[in-house]
This record gives C-alpha cells, sequence and structure tokens, in this order.
C-alpha cells in the first residue's frame, strides 16, 4: 500500500479489485489527500463532498461534511448561520491548505461538487443549506467548480481519483437511506456538542 | 444448525406477526377446490366489503384499462378472472399485512415504492415476452424482497452490518451476496421461505426465491427472470437512470430465458416512471 501523506494514516484504505487501486474510505467529517494513485470513496447524503486537485501535478483529495442544523432560537438567525458556516469554512480550507502544502498550486486547483441529497422525508432540507454554502465558498474562493452532481432525493457513493480527476458517481437506492442519514446525524451531534476554535492556518 | 433450519426458524419466528388477510385465503381455499364454481369465488370477495369497494377501484383505474364499468363484484370477477383475483387480492393487502414488521434500516415507504416499481416492470415485461401471466409477475415483483422485512425486523444488528459491507465496497457487491456472508443466508431464501410457509402458489415462491438465482429457478425460470430483471429496471427508475453501470448486472440468462432483447428496458424504465403515481394511489394508499 502506497504512503499515505502526514495526518492521514488513520484513513481507512483497502484495496478496490473493481477499481485496481487503492481505496480511502471517508465517512463524515473527514478529509483525505493524496499524492498517489489511488482512489478516495465516501457516501452522501444530505453532506456534501467537494474534490479539490492540482490537474498539474495531479495532488487533490476529497472532504465530506454538513453545516450543524441548529434550532437553538435563543440565537438570531444570522448567529447560527455565521457559526455553521465555520464548519464548512473549516472542512474547506483543511482540504485545501492540506493540497497546498502537498505541493498544489492554487490557481491550478479545480473543484467538483457531490452531495446535498434530500434523503429523508420530513425534514428541514439540510441538503439544500449545504449547497448553497459549498457553491458560495467556491465563489468566493474565486475557484472553478468544473463538474457538480448535488441536490434532488437520492444518497450518491463517489469515488474520486484525484491522480487523473476523474470521478464515479452512483446514485443509490432509497434501501440505503436510514444507513446513510444515521451515520450523518451521529456525525452532526458530535458536531453540535462542540465549539469550533478559529485556528485556521491560511496559506 | 443448518442454514435451512435457520431461515425456517426466522420465518416461523415471524408468522404470528404477519398473517394473509382472510379475504386471500378463502379465494385461494376455493380456487383450490375443485369442486367449487365462479360463484363461490364471487361469495368469497363479498364476504370482505372493504376489500370488494377497493377491488373495484382498481378494475375501473385507468391501470386495467377495461373498456367497461365494473360496479359488482360478479363482473369484477369475470372480466379479471378467477387467478388474477387471487394475485390481486395478495397485491392489495400485501403492504397492510407487513407492517407487523417495522425496522429501522429502510422506510415503509421506501420499501414499497420499490416493490412496486419491480411489479409495474414486471407486468410490462411479462406483456412483451410471450406466455407469461403478467398479473401473476406483477404479485411476484411486489413480494419479491418481503425476506428483507423479516431479516431487518429479526436480524437488524447482522442486516445493518450487510448494508454497511455493500457501502464498504462501493456499492459494487449487492445486497443479497453481503447477506451470504454476514448472516450465511440472503432475503430471497428468507422470502421464498415465507410464501411456502403461506402455502402461496409455486411461481410466487419460486420467483421469489430465486430472483438473485435465476439458473436455480425449476417451475417457473421465465417468471423467475422476468422479476430479476424487473428489480434492475425498478432500481433503474429510482435512481432515474437508463445506465446499466449504475445498477446491479443483469444475469446473461435472462435474454436467453425470456427472449427478451435490451432495447426493452429504456421504454419499460420509462413506462413505470409514468405508472408508479397512479399504482401507489392504487396498492399502497389506505
Amino acid at each position: 500500500m502506497p504512503l499515505a501523506l502526514p495526518g492521514f494514516e488513520s484513513i481507512r484504505r483497502t484495496w478496490s479489485n473493481t477499481y485496481g487501486t487503492y481505496a480511502a474510505r471517508l465517512f463524515p467529517g473527514e478529509y483525505y489527500v493524496t499524492t498517489n494513485d489511488e482512489c478516495v470513496f465516501t457516501t452522501l447524503g444530505s453532506c456534501i463532498s467537494a474534490c479539490i486537485r492540482d490537474r498539474v501535478s495531479g495532488v487533490g483529495g476529497m472532504n465530506h461534511f454538513m453545516l450543524p442544523t441548529s434550532t437553538d432560537d435563543r440565537r438570531s438567525t444570522w448567529v447560527q448561520l455565521s457559526a455553521g458556516n465555520r464548519y464548512g469554512n473549516f472542512a474547506m480550507e483543511h482540504l485545501i491548505n492540506s493540497i497546498l502544502k502537498n505541493g498544489g498550486q492554487r490557481q491550478n486547483l479545480e473543484v467538483k461538487l457531490f452531495g446535498g441529497g434530500r434523503i429523508l422525508k420530513n425534514m428541514l432540507d439540510v441538503g439544500m443549506r449545504n449547497i448553497t454554502f459549498a457553491r458560495e465558498y467556491i465563489q468566493t474562493e474565486g475557484l472553478k467548480v468544473t463538474a457538480e452532481d448535488m441536490g434532488e432525493t437520492f444518497p450518491r457513493m463517489v469515488v474520486y481519483f484525484p491522480a487523473t480527476g476523474v470521478v464515479r458517481v452512483r446514485r443509490l437506492r432509497s434501501l440505503h437511506n436510514n444507513t446513510i442519514a444515521a451515520e450523518e446525524i451521529r456525525y452532526i451531534s458530535t458536531v453540535e456538542s462542540k465549539p469550533v476554535d478559529g485556528d485556521i492556518e491560511l496559506f | 444448525m443448518e442454514t435451512n433450519d435457520k431461515i425456517t426458524g426466522l420465518v416461523q419466528g415471524v408468522s404470528g406477526l404477519v398473517t394473509l388477510p382472510d379475504v386471500f385465503i378463502r379465494i385461494n381455499q376455493v380456487i383450490d377446490d375443485p369442486d367449487s364454481n365462479t360463484d363461490d369465488i364471487v361469495q368469497a370477495v363479498r364476504r370482505d366489503p372493504s376489500f370488494t369497494v377497493r377491488l373495484l377501484q382498481v378494475a375501473n383505474s385507468p391501470f386495467y384499462g377495461f373498456p367497461s364499468t365494473i360496479d359488482t363484484a360478479a363482473k369484477a370477477v369475470s372480466v379479471i378472472g378467477t387467478s388474477q383475483i387471487r394475485n390481486l387480492a395478495l397485491s392489495m393487502s400485501v403492504a397492510h399485512t407487513f407492517a407487523g414488521l417495522p425496522n429501522n434500516l429502510v422506510s415503509m415507504d421506501n420499501f414499497w415504492h420499490h416493490s412496486l416499481y419491480c411489479a409495474l416492470a414486471a407486468r410490462a415485461l411479462a406483456r412483451q415476452a410471450s406466455k407469461c401471466e403478467p398479473e401473476a409477475v406483477f404479485t411476484a415483483g411486489l413480494l419479491h424482497d418481503i425476506g428483507e422485512l423479516i431479516i431487518f425486523n429479526r436480524l437488524p444488528e447482522q442486516a445493518k452490518e450487510s448494508l454497511l459491507l455493500v457501502l464498504d465496497h462501493m456499492d459494487v457487491l449487492p445486497v443479497y451476496q453481503a447477506e451470504r456472508q454476514i448472516i450465511s443466508f440472503d432475503h430471497a431464501q428468507v422470502g421464498g421461505e415465507l410464501a411456502r410457509h403461506w402455502n402461496l402458489p409455486p411461481l410466487l415462491v419460486e420467483c421469489i426465491a430465486c430472483h438473485h438465482a435465476i439458473a436455480e429457478a425449476q417451475r417457473y425460470p421465465r417468471e423467475a427472470a422476468l422479476v430479476h430483471l424487473a428489480n434492475i429496471l425498478a432500481q433503474m427508475a429510482e435512481i432515474d437512470t437508463l445506465e446499466p453501470g449504475d445498477v446491479p448486472p443483469i444475469d446473461p440468462l435472462t435474454w436467453e430465458i425470456t427472449g427478451l432483447g435490451q432495447d426493452i428496458i429504456e421504454p419499460v424504465v420509462r413506462q413505470i416512471q409514468e405508472e408508479i403515481a397512479e399504482a401507489e394511489k392504487l396498492f399502497l394508499g389506505n
């Protein structure tokens, strides 16, 4: 198995017969950056994955995040939104900074966005909030989205090859909705219970 | 314990939780009785007034498209046909029947949505393939995954582990193979056993038991192959794709057994996407 970059040793990787490469499996809240010829994959319900790479050097990776959905009405809406956005900013900046730290150039970055599905009925459309955040973030950073598949009512399986930029998206049947939603709910409850510190190193 | 004993035990464990509706059992008995006639079937239908009302709704819906109005149980039985009435009685009550087996892994809405898509696809395919009864495979399609509800209810941890294994394999590993790895048997085997336990017609038993293993079908390979194909077309309709790579592979035997060609895929997927809303009202409504 090729060596993982420092900081990504804990991400689980297994050999994929389907793709003939090692495959890193991301869970909600994680991200993974690689310079190897390997893929990174995840399943998305209402969460977003940004797939970002340097199209010249091939260093790139994926994150998997969502904004917390606090319904705490003691705080005003804008405070909630900006607090929520911090988690999104965190996930995006971690991924981008790690790519830059490993040889990526900002002007070479290409971005692909996936997820934000509405997989549970009778729930707020948290997917749409995540989509809006992701689009605005990329625009604000002056980056370019070269492909996306977001929204609608399906969970997705996203397989990304940072070295080539190839992405395979499979929409998943509704049989998987609850399993994926449970994973996301577990993640979001851990996010909501711990405050974000503002400690992001900027490049 | 032998795998077969485990499956039998699992099915016996739910026999108190899911029971076939009386109206189906009565119709079934009458049809299987060589001394009975059409009037006896009409009587069996009439004994359940609410079933009669729903039967007339279905019979008069554009779903069947009979040219004249069907306003009595007698007319419904003569127009729809005795064996189809039995299938219809089962189809119309199946969602209610399995409400006694709740689970946390799939919502009943999503489960029956997929099953109904499969039923519609099986019916559409049977109309194209010769020598198949469309209404019989419709019911088979509706019931094809009932074993899943038993596994999800009785073995929730192992069922969850199976679904996670599928996702860990990038959705390339089929659910039934994950179940065989984790549980040692799959939902098709469990569903087939329930159908046998209920003395359902052999066609239904075999379609349910063999929808992932059509080479094992002995008496009804054509029908089993249609349900196998219908299950995959249902998934295409559900995630709105025509790409074969987005769904599990179709067993190549399917084409050989049914005489159908791959050009059938797109029109059937489109057709069932148009039919699903009306069918949900008829079969899954209260």
